[in-house]
């Protein structure tokens, strides 16, 4: 029987093994960073339409999260304030009442239509994230949204991924404050052992079990 | 190694049974049970199962397009859009509630809306109302969807052409001021009888400044001979309240009172509580032509054609006159013309009835169905003042009174040419009235007419002007429930497609000026003894009124007025070789008027479990002998009228006799109702629920095929649902555990998992006390969001519902006879050792700490590998975007166009997922439920120990609805909780014990009450009792 094949041909399956996994390493690795929430999300920071900045109202300022996001405490979402919230200091008469940057916030006053702020923390529509249950229990809004009060533009500062939240669901004594800290953006623990040994005493005293089955946040 | 199970030996011919082939074992019901689906469910087009290789090729070719559209992945720009001004109340992602009520003919609902930043999207019974007591019907629950119907009409048309409101206004302003020139004449308005003390109040109201006109208050299907039975012996306005409370005997004759839908939710919590087999348990007797819940409920049931329930009941009211010596009471029956000698075979059955009933005196109810003639309702009431029972268990209630002229006057005035103006609000008269008032053509030479209703139905493409209705849920109004006590009907949203309510429409021609709850403010002065705006305010918070139901008192029974009405009754017509035609309400459309709602056209009936159809149900022995099967067609003819129309053969049916659904059949309003069932209408001849004398024969034409949801997961007979005696359960109560017998020792293949929770979930439902209404099934619909497929998915067995209620026959003695019948709600049972999560290959069903079987639905890869191993078969897989596609699109390609209608998008459960294609999905025990109060506990804690505060009070849905309150729910680590105290019951039993998946559902067995003087006694709650053993009743 004639050999149909030239004798190179005995090689070239390892050749062509070689020349897909030299290939296929980059697009994998590629695909492993470039394709987590850790790089798609974390710095997203779109143009709002009003230039609100955190940085001068609460750090310089030193207003509190809830007098805008009002129902943090109470409800699962945390509301966007209601332009009538805006009018309140910058109303006419007021503070800054012609300023062009604020142009909208007067049209959605005289107008009644919304004013549409770009969504920046957004979690998946079968995820269920509660804000109540979490600001009443210790943890603060430093630990998902980062230091505000350092953001003239607001951008997203954690990935918001289900590994992260399971992060502080499985230890989240890494994470609980003193009830009274929860809203005091600028507060730091002291260091991480003593976060810990805080957060281990919280967690005993509150009995703080968080939901690490899946039904905790999808229905 | 393969685990070998210990099931239960089958019988030759099995006690308990669903389906006829069941109970024959056909060999190809036996290769059916091997089948997960009905042949062809798998196949992409019906015929062979599995995919042939162009159908492969075409698939990887669209999956290959697909991959090809994954480029641009820049994140889309979502916007959050707070209100511009706060509004009052409102907090984003809270619910609100307010209490409304939905009206309705039977006596109104009252109603707690949930409603979700602005839109409702669920609605609960008024816990605090004691008719309703929480729970609701499956009406309610599904008239949710009503509402946001994308089919509704939307806008005011005059001769087909839109018009604004101004012209709408001018017509009613120019009707208003010639009716004040001529006194209302020529004027005539009809209407639905929803008892709206408002509307009650703008027809006194336009009668004194239009005395001429002619007011008509009428249904489809009406109470209109029972109420002049009442107003011949009992004076006008009488109305009968049972107290089933204090009922220990009960006959039901044609009357469905268990049913919340068909009684306004009145009796079934009553009786239920009356019926307990370790306290006070009474004893229900039925005589009904085909099996209703009553029937089903029934401790003994009698079939009997419903025109010869006359016959039964005159019989009766004999018998009982005889063995009290009450003369009069024997005059009445006697007074009955005699129809047939069919009861030869039933004096038996009589005599038993008739000495219970004497025997509890003063104790007893009868009963008769509101269709029932007048006569069965006059023999009725004269069996129950013979007994004792008026002014003891039958109270008598003063309703509004004389109900005025019914739709035959209508059209006697048409014909005299009295009217000139005709506004119908709200009724469809041109498709239910009966064909002999030949309304449309009436209708027609009405110079002006105008028709106000949700859809643009029959009735308003013959009148000249169409109305778009408001939906209760979008107007003001008030309503009374079954008992007369006032509802507020609320808005609790903007009409949606500008809809006007016929409230509006009589003040607007009576002259008062309109402005939100005007119309009924100025109405609440009349009826509430407090007319200050903080009873007002409390009527709407509260959702009644206080002491506004009909005052109750010791009817008085005109005995001598009563024989007079009996001697008028004309015979029977013989014909015995003819069968009679029974009218049934049907249990998903009602009378029609819910026909383009989804959810209740895809509710399987609750005794053929048949959906999106009706059909002729006949007994078995009538099908041998016109040698038909199910689906074969039956020629019905009646007078000059015939109908073709599918036959289903029910057991349990009277034999001579076929009854069909009102309310299907309906043409060229939407595409819901297209292709839906047959339209028995046109064969009635007056509003009773039987005619007499009509030939069936078999039609030659193609059978049809059903859509039921009967046949697919079928549990092979393995002491499922359970049920005894009282004697039997009195004797040795733990029965229902105890037919497990020695099960071996308790081994598992599958991980315990760790259940460390501190709350438990766990779930009891009581057969003694589930009626097997569909409210429940309805309720779980609403909450979870769960979409509906359509009639050709449920021919393939892919139903969605989460709840499916199975309704099993059983009959000891294999006679039709002695039929029973028993529903059973079958949900996820959460098994602690549960073989569907060992099978995933994605963890994507897991348990929970809390004894929960979670799905995480977004992990779901949609292998069917649990749905395969469920031994209970109650996972729900999406074989398509059912959300998504109009239901005759689901088999168009991948780039064919998708999206929900927006109203419907406004209709779902934001706490809820909804399921996309190719994910199973399943009941959890209202999981969003359970989270949303384990996080109000953990709020309320705060920086406290969350175990030592307490959980808000929270019910599942299907727990929410029971009108029984058969089903409870709640923590079982706690031993005082309700659920615990329900799973300690000695008749409480796991079913399919023997496989060891510890189920945290358990199901309380159902107690008969038999009269050991009946005939079939024995063989009463005897539907697991095996071959062999000796009858076992007292």
């Amino acid at each position: 029987m004639p050999n149909f094949f030239p004798r190179w041909a005995n090689w070239f399956p390892l050749q062509l093994l070689v020349c897909v996994l030299v290939a296929g390493a980059p697009v994998t690795l590629g695909v492993w960073y470039y394709f987590t929430p850790k790089y798609t999300r974390v710095g997203y920071q779109p143009d709002q339409p009003v230039p609100f900045s955190h940085a001068l109202h609460v750090k310089q300022l030193g207003m509190d999260c809830r007098y805008c996001h009002s129902f943090v405490e109470v409800a699962g979402h945390s509301n966007l304030p209601a332009t009538q919230t805006c009018i309140n200091c910058h109303g006419e008469g007021k503070i800054l009442p012609d300023s062009p940057r604020l142009a909208p916030v007067r049209e959605s006053w005289k107008t009644g239509l919304p004013i549409p702020w770009v969504q920046i923390h957004r979690l998946p529509d079968y995820a269920y994230f509660n804000h109540a249950v979490h600001v009443n229990r210790g943890v603060s809004c430093y630990s998902c949204h980062g230091a505000v009060n350092e953001m003239s533009v607001v951008y997203e500062a954690e990935s918001l991924s289900m590994k992260w939240c399971l992060d502080c669901h499985r230890s989240p004594e890494n994470f609980l404050r003193p009830p009274s800290e929860i809203f005091n953006m600028s507060w730091h623990p002291p260091s991480p052992s003593e976060q810990r040994e805080m957060g281990m005493k919280f967690r005993e005293e509150w009995k703080v079990n968080p939901p690490v089955s899946c039904g905790g946040c999808h229905r | 190694m393969k685990r070998i199970l210990p099931h239960p030996p089958r019988d030759a011919k099995p006690r308990l049974w669903r389906t006829l082939e069941e109970r024959e074992d056909s060999p190809a019901f036996r290769e059916s049970l091997g089948r997960e689906f009905p042949h062809g469910a798998a196949g992409r087009d019906g015929g062979e199962d599995g995919l042939s290789r162009r159908d492969f090729v075409r698939l990887m070719g669209a999956a290959a397009a697909l991959a090809g559209g994954l480029t641009g992945c820049r994140r889309p720009e979502a916007h959050l859009v707070p209100f511009a001004k706060s509004a009052e109340w409102t907090i984003p992602g809270k619910f609100l509630y307010y209490a409304s009520s939905m009206p309705s003919p039977v006596g109104a609902v009252p109603l707690i809306v949930t409603t979700s930043d602005g839109r409702p999207t669920k609605l609960e019974g008024n816990p605090l109302h004691p008719v309703s007591n929480g729970s609701t019907d499956a009406f309610a629950q599904a008239s949710l969807l009503d509402l946001y119907d994308p089919n509704r009409s939307k806008e005011i048309r005059h001769d087909s052409v839109t018009v604004d409101r101004a012209a709408l206004d001018s017509l009613l302003a120019g009707i208003r001021s010639s009716a004040a020139g001529n006194g209302g004449e020529g004027l005539a308005i009809l209407v639905g009888r929803d008892h709206s003390p408002t509307i009650n109040r703008l027809h006194a109201d336009l009668a004194r400044q239009f005395p001429k006109m002619l007011w008509i208050a009428d249904e489809a299907i009406s109470l209109r001979d029972a109420e002049a039975a009442y107003t011949e012996a009992m004076g006008a306005g009488f109305k009968p309240i049972h107290d089933f409370g204090k009922a220990d005997v009960v006959l039901a004759l044609g009357s469905d009172f268990l049913n919340p839908s068909a009684s306004g939710l009145g009796y079934s919590g009553d009786f239920i509580k009356r019926r307990q087999p370790s306290g006070t348990m009474n004893r229900l007797y039925a005589v009904e032509n085909h099996f209703s819940l009553t029937g089903g409920m029934a401790d003994h049931r009698l079939r009997v054609r419903a025109s010869e329930i006359g016959d039964f009941t005159a019989a009766l009211a004999g018998v009982i006159g005889g063995k009290t010596g009450n003369t009069p009471l024997k005059t009445l029956a006697s007074a009955f013309p005699a129809g047939s000698e069919t009861f030869d075979q039933a004096w038996r059955w009589i005599n038993g009835v008739a000495d219970d009933l004497i025997a509890s005196r003063g104790r007893s109810i009868v009963i008769a169905g509101p269709q029932q003639p007048a006569a069965v309702h006059l023999l009725a009431l004269g069996i129950n003042d013979a007994l004792g029972n008026l002014g003891e268990t039958v109270l008598g209630a003063r309703t509004v009174g004389n109900p005025g002229p019914s739709l035959s006057g209508l059209c006697d005035a048409i014909k005299a040419g009295a009217v000139k103006t005709l506004l119908i609000l709200g009724n469809n008269p041109v498709y239910t009235a009966p064909p002999a008032l030949d309304f449309p053509n009436l209708l027609a030479s009405v110079p002006e007419t105008l028709h106000l209703g949700l859809f643009e139905d029959e009735t308003s493409k013959v009148c000249h002007w169409h109305v778009p209705g408001a939906h209760y849920l979008e107007r003001w109004g008030d309503a009374r429930t079954f008992d007369g006590t006032v509802c507020p009907v609320q808005p609790v949203i903007l009409p949606l497609w500008n809809g006007i309510s016929a409230v509006e429409i009589l003040a607007q021609l009576s002259g008062e000026k309109v402005d939100g709850p005007s119309a009924v403010r100025a109405t609440f002065g009349g009826f509430s003894r407090d007319n200050s705006e903080e009873a007002w305010q409390s009527f709407l918070r509260n959702g009644f009124a206080p002491g506004t139901a009909w005052p109750l008192s010791k009817p008085a029974f005109n005995q001598a007025a009563a024989l007079t009405a009996l001697q008028a009754v004309k015979p029977r017509g013989s014909g015995d070789g003819d069968f009679e035609l029974v009218f049934l309400r049907s249990s998903s459309v009602d009378d029609g008027r819910f026909a383009n709602n989804s959810w209740l056209q895809e509710t399987p009936d609750f005794v053929t479990k048949l959906t999106w159809d009706n059909a002729a149900l006949i007994s078995p022995a009538d099908a041998r002998m016109l040698g038909v099967q199910d689906g074969d067609f039956v020629k019905i003819t009646a007078g000059s009228r015939f109908l073709e129309i599918p036959v289903l053969i029910a057991p349990g049916h009277a034999d001579r006799s076929v009854s069909i659904a009102l309310g299907y059949g309906r043409k060229g309003v939407s595409h819901v109702m297209e292709h839906v069932g047959f339209d028995a209408y046109p064969l009635r001849d007056s509003t009773l629920c039987f005619r007499n004398s009509v030939g069936v024969v078999r039609s030659p034409r193609t059978p049809y095929s059903f859509a039921r949801t009967q046949e697919h997961q079928n549990m092979e007979g393995r002491d499922i649902a359970r049920e005894g005696t009282l004697g039997q359960f009195r004797k040795q109560p733990s029965f229902a555990s105890d037919m497990d017998g020695e099960l071996p020792d308790p081994v598992s293949i599958y991980p315990n998992p760790p259940l460390r929770g501190d709350l438990q979930w766990g779930m009891s439902v009581d057969l003694n006390s589930c009626i097997g209404c569909n409210a429940c099934l309805l309720a779980c619909q609403a909450e979870n969001n769960i979409p509906v497929v359509g009639k050709d998915q449920i021919r393939r067995g892919r139903d969605m519902a989460w709840i499916r209620i199975d309704r099993w026959f059983a009959s000891a003695d294999h006679r039709e006879e002695n039929l029973e019948m028993l529903p059973m709600a079958v949900m996820c049972q959460q098994c602690e050792n549960a073989p569907c999560e060992a099978v995933c290959p994605a963890n994507a069903t897991v348990h929970s700490e809390e004894g929960l079987n979670l799905m995480a639905y977004n992990r779901c890869i949609g292998t069917r590998y649990c749905a395969n191993n469920c031994p209970w078969k109650v996972r729900r897989f999406n074989w398509f975007d059912y959300n998504e596609r109009p239901l005759d699109e689901l088999y168009f390609g991948p780039l064919a166009p998708k999206g929900m209608a927006d109203s419907l998008k406004m209709s779902k459960n934001p706490n809820v997922t909804v399921r996309m294609r190719g994910v199973m999905e399943k009941c959890t025990f209202c999981i969003q439920r359970i989270e949303e109060a384990k996080i109000g506990r953990s709020v309320a804690a705060g920086a406290s120990d969350v175990e030592k505060t307490p959980l808000p009070a929270f019910k599942t849905a299907c727990q929410q609805a029971c009108p029984s309150e058969s089903i409870v729910f709640g923590n079982i680590s706690d031993p005082g909780s309700a659920v615990s105290k329900a799973k300690a019951d000695a008749r409480t039993y796991s079913s399919l014990k023997y496989l060891n998946t510890k189920p945290r559902v358990t199901y309380m067995a159902r107690i008969r009450n038999p009269n050991p003087a009946m005939p079939g006694a024995d063989c009463v709650g005897a539907a697991n009792r095996r071959e062999g053993h000796a009858a076992d009743h007292s």
